[in-house]
């Protein structure tokens, strides 16, 4: 795994006022796909805007066909590079399997998917050799993810670049419509576009970026499907995670403070470690392996998302 | 119910699977607590790596004998809630060997300190490792005699001040994986506090494995070590064990070590070689004929 | 089945290990040092028939650490030595007694101090034997004096340590232990084992050192569930440590005390021609025999004198020796050191009784016609 932290003018955070979280989007597709550009393009389109920008990148198998995801985190403040499981905004899919391998990732209830229909069926999937052989590839329609996901939107992005001329501007096409749902000036997008493509497919590509922003436009949602609609939905659970810290066991060394990656514990005016940005914890449990003094126990469960508490509704919202 | 809804509720089983179920608690004598151990001091980090090992290994707390020596690291042992042996300083070894004899049914662990392992009791771990009797011993390194106030100890780094050694120490620091491995220890591994996960791995390899195993924890003391050679606040302390270019948490960067180790760290040495008790068992039994013996 | 008690030429050292063996021992841990070495090799051959375990450790210490690991485990288990492994043993016998594990060590006396005499016989451990580990502590020592002798201390000495979960040394000296002679080995089935008492009962708030009537508390087995702390610090009922001195002062105290409290259970001599004495022989070990010899022949001329052997060094039996120094005026300790027995003896005696001794520690023990001179002349 290698990790960079963007560089960004020191931009003075007060420590007292609340710091909106970061932003997670998390890229994912097969090896030669692109999913390293898009994730540039990403980074840079933060950075632009003033934001503190990290990106953790795996290259699970790199070779062709191989998984090969991205997080990228902007905000005011980010600290860890990674997301955890359950805290993704976006969730942008090069492919359809990826797209759904890391459906578990967004946010439920409010986190955004989108993904290419394009299914690359990698060779090892297959069983056995016959024609029409059995693969383990995702084989759920796409209208029963769509149905999941409260807002998802699942393009034939390939098979609008190849009508476009040239099937390599897919990524483009999603960026078009990843566009949509972020907070980023159109212009900027284009800019930080017309910075990473090859000038000589430049032009192709601003088309495929407002195809893609012109397809959500168009009514392609929902893609209804009987089995899928008729089957209620299963309600999505939520990751709640929670701190337990047992107080009298605290020494104040400051290990945990210093150690967490989000940085949202603190030493209270009693030197005895606080939870101060609740929203902010991720449930790593670094601090709770850390801890010499085993004071804090960091619990992690899974619960509907109409049953969560408060506190943990409020950090969905966020 | 869609495929879909099947996948998210297996994933989410297996990651609350994962998750859950390490409570520390289950493991401790909770009346003992908090802990003696200063602030800081990294032996509290390799006992929770400990008792996760055991914990991810099912083995139960009934069937596990803890042995340990005299030291900070040897008091561990009171806080685990099992069996557990505190003995006499520098022999831990020694007393596991004749339990784990006695007793093969147990899951036999020593925990010790690098003056307990490497000074007095030198001898001991050079033996138990030639012999291959299934121990897991785990040696809690901090570079110092900590429980005694902070004399040299085998594996103090050249320079080091300690209370014995006011002008900076002119012995070289001792090398315990590669005297276990000279000795015959067929499962050698070495692992920072910082790296909890890791080293809770290592440890869960080194009590899967059936024969000797070393492990060599680099711990931290902090009150003592520490705040006599200026190594910074614990924070600081456990992160120098990256011993790479180190962050300050004020900014400014330093250009070395806070310690002065070289560590090569994971699983250094893995062997096949039989286990003594087995051995010898069996070999007895194959001299003698199953029926000669009885009870 | 039955067997008839068995005749059997054996040396002094092996008639150890068979009663060892005869008394459940099931793990030995030793290293080899002269004269005790063939304790150490009759054990290595008959433990493996039993589905016992024979370990030759990488030092004295390791043994006893070896033996006292595997006595916490469950198992009753012995050491041997002789003088230089002795005092290494000596931090490890003082955990023993303060965590009341029940083992035995052998430690079969030679010319000291130091590497002194390896091959010469010695009566120079007494006072080792019973303050050779620092501390106040409980402790028994048995003393035989031939090997039938031997056979039988070595399985008393697993019964008392079991009992009363102390350290229990069996003290000779080279000379019976490398003494050839015809032992008669009893049928296993009539031989008295005892084996501690376990503890049984709800783990809940259980208890691993709160004692029993008899002063003794019964011992966790790890496995049994009660998962216990042992410790050599000062420790609680609890097993866990204190400094609190009030706690202190009872749980060391109880620890003295269960010796104190069980000495008639303990304490073993044996008397020869002691009704009407005058002159009383206090011998024990190879000085004993001589001293019988010279006591035998003294009484053939006419001289009222008679031999107390203590079985029991240590708790040396008190009340029986002062009720004969009330009726003798002359106590004559001979032993193989410069005067190590007498220092007890002339504790318990009273002013009107004169005390001297024979002691010599030039390797050569005392013959009975040394002890029988000493006798005319004090008879005198
Ligand atoms: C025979 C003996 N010698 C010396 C001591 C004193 N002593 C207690 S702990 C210790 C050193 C412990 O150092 P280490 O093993 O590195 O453990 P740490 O406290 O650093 O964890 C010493 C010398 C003792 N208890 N027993
Ligand atoms: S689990 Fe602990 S270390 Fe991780 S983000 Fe939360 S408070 Fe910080
Ligand atoms: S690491 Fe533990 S002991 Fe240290 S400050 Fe944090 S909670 Fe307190
Ligand atoms: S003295 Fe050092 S080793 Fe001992 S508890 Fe304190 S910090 Fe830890
Ligand atoms: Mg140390």
């Amino acid at each position: 795994m290698s990790s960079a932290t963007t560089a960004k003018p020191k931009k003075t955070v007060q420590k007292q006022t609340a710091v909106k979280g970061p932003t997670n989007v998390l890229i994912v597709g097969v090896g030669g796909q692109g999913v390293i550009m898009v994730s540039k393009i990403l980074a840079r389109l933060s950075q632009l805007q003033g934001l503190q920008v990290k990106q953790s990148e795996v290259h699970g198998m790199a070779k062709r066909g191989g998984s090969v995801f991205s997080h990228i985190r902007f905000g005011e403040e980010v600290w860890s590079p990674t997301i955890p499981m359950g805290e993704a905004d976006v969730v942008l899919g090069l492919e359809w399997a990826e797209g759904l391998r890391w459906l578990r990732y967004l946010k439920p209830g409010v986190g955004t998917f989108i993904s290419d229909t394009k299914r690359i069926v990698p060779p090892f999937s297959c069983r056995d050799r016959r024609h029409d052989a059995r693969h383990g590839y995702a084989h759920h329609t796409i209208a029963e993810i769509v149905a999941q996901v409260p807002s998802a939107y699942a393009p034939d992005a390939t098979g609008m670049a190849t009508e476009l001329g040239n099937e390599r501007v897919a990524n483009t096409i999603l960026l078009g419509l990843l566009s949509t749902v972020m907070d980023f000036p159109v212009e900027s997008w284009r800019e930080v576009l017309a910075e990473f493509v090859p000038p000589k497919t430049l032009d192709t590509n601003l088309k495929a970026f407002e195809a893609g922003r012109a397809w959500t436009k168009q009514d392609h949602k929902p893609l209804v499907d009987d089995a899928a609609t008729q089957a209620a939905p299963e309600p999505l659970l939520k990751r709640e995670v929670k701190l337990e810290i047992t107080e009298s066991w605290c020494k104040s060394c400051d290990i945990c403070v210093k150690m967490c990656p989000e940085r949202c514990l603190a030493l209270n005016d009693h030197q005895i470690v606080e939870l101060v940005k609740p929203e902010a914890c991720t449930g790593c449990r670094v601090c709770e392996w850390l801890c010499p003094d085993f004071a804090i126990a960091v619990h992690v469960s899974t619960v509907p998302i109409n049953t969560i508490s408060a506190e943990a509704a409020g950090e969905v919202q966020a | 119910m869609s495929k879909l809804a099947l996948n998210l509720k297996s994933l989410q089983k297996a990651g609350e699977k994962s998750d859950h179920k390490f409570e520390i608690r289950d493991y401790l004598r909770l009346d003992l607590f908090p802990h003696f151990l200063c602030p800081g001091c990294g032996h509290g980090i390799a006992l929770r790596a400990l008792l996760w090992a055991i914990h991810d290994l099912d083995i139960e707390l009934d069937q596990l004998a803890v042995v340990s020596g005299i030291g900070c690291s040897g008091r561990l042992s009171a806080y685990i809630d099992a069996n557990t042996f505190h003995t006499t300083h520098g022999r831990p070894i020694a007393f596991a060997t004749g339990l784990k004899l006695a007793r093969p049914d147990l899951h036999v662990v020593v925990i010790t300190g690098d003056g307990d392992c490497l000074a007095i009791g030198g001898n001991h771990l050079i033996h138990a490792a030639r012999r291959n009797l299934d121990i897991t011993c785990i040696m809690l390194n901090n570079e110092v005699y900590g429980m005694t106030g902070g004399q040299v100890s085998p594996t103090t780094s050249l320079d080091r001040y300690t209370t014995t050694t006011p002008l900076g120490n002119q012995e070289p620091g001792f090398d315990a994986c590669a005297l276990a491995k000279g000795a015959g220890a067929t499962f050698v591994g070495r692992e920072v506090t910082l790296q909890t996960t890791a080293l809770k791995n290592l440890m869960q390899e080194g009590l899967s494995h059936d024969g000797f195993s070393f492990i060599e924890v680099i711990s931290d003391c902090t009150e003592i070590y520490g705040r006599k050679n200026e190594l910074g606040s614990s924070p600081e302390m456990v992160l120098s064990q990256k011993r790479s270019i180190l962050p300050k948490f004020d900014g400014t960067a330093v250009d070395k070590p806070f310690r002065a180790g070289n560590w090569d760290t994971g699983v250094l040495v893995r062997e096949d070689r039989p286990e003594y008790y087995k051995a010898y068992r069996k070999h007895c039994h194959k001299v003698l004929g199953t029926a000669a013996v009885k009870k | 089945m039955s067997q008839m008690p068995q005749r059997q030429s054996l040396q002094g050292n092996q008639a150890c290990a068979l009663g060892a063996i005869a008394a459940g021992c099931r793990l030995f841990a030793g290293y080899p040092i002269t004269p005790s070495s063939e304790v150490a090799e009759r054990m290595s051959k008959e433990l493996p028939r039993v589905e016992g375990v024979f370990v030759q450790m990488e030092d004295e210490i390791a043994s006893m650490a070896a033996v006292l690991g595997s006595s916490m485990g469950g198992v009753k288990s012995m050491t041997a030595t002789s003088g230089p492994g002795f005092s290494l043993k000596q931090e490890h016998i003082g955990y023993a007694a303060l965590a009341e594990v029940p083992c035995v060590i052998i430690n079969v006396m030679r010319g000291g101090p130091s590497t002194g005499m390896p091959t010469r016989p010695a009566q120079g451990d007494v006072m080792q034997a019973r303050w050779g580990t620092h501390g106040d502590h409980p402790i028994i020592v048995v003393t035989p004096s031939s090997v039938q002798e031997i056979y039988q201390l070595t399985i008393r000495a697993f019964n008392l340590s079991e009992t009363y979960r102390v350290p229990v040394i069996v003290l000779y000296d080279e000379a019976i232990g490398h003494l050839v002679d015809t032992v008669e080995l009893p049928d296993p089935d009539s031989i008295e084992i005892q084996d501690r008492k376990w503890a049984s009962g709800p783990a809940e708030g259980y208890l691993p050192y709160a004692a029993d009537e008899d002063g003794v508390p019964p011992m966790p087995r790890p496995g049994d569930g009660y998962r216990t702390h042992t410790t050599g610090l000062t420790h609680l009922e609890t097993g866990f440590p204190t400094q609190v001195p009030a706690d202190v002062s009872r749980v060391i105290g109880r620890l003295l005390d269960k010796i104190e409290r069980n000495r008639d259970a303990i304490e073993q001599y044996e008397l020869t021609n002691c009704d009407d004495a005058e002159i009383l022989v206090v011998a024990f070990g190879i000085t004993a025999r001589s001293s019988e010899r010279a006591v035998n022949l003294a009484r053939e001329s006419g001289i009222k004198v008679g031999l107390m052997r203590p079985l029991t060094l240590w708790p040396f039996p008190e009340r029986k020796m002062k009720e004969l120094a009330g009726q003798v005026r002359h106590v004559l300790v001979p032993e193989m050191n410069a005067g190590q027995l007498i220092l007890e003896i002339e504790r318990l005696c009273p002013d009107s009784v004169t005390v001297s001794g024979i002691n010599r520690f030039d390797g050569l023990p005392i013959d009975p016609g040394e002890v029988l001179d000493k006798i005319k002349e004090i008879s005198k």
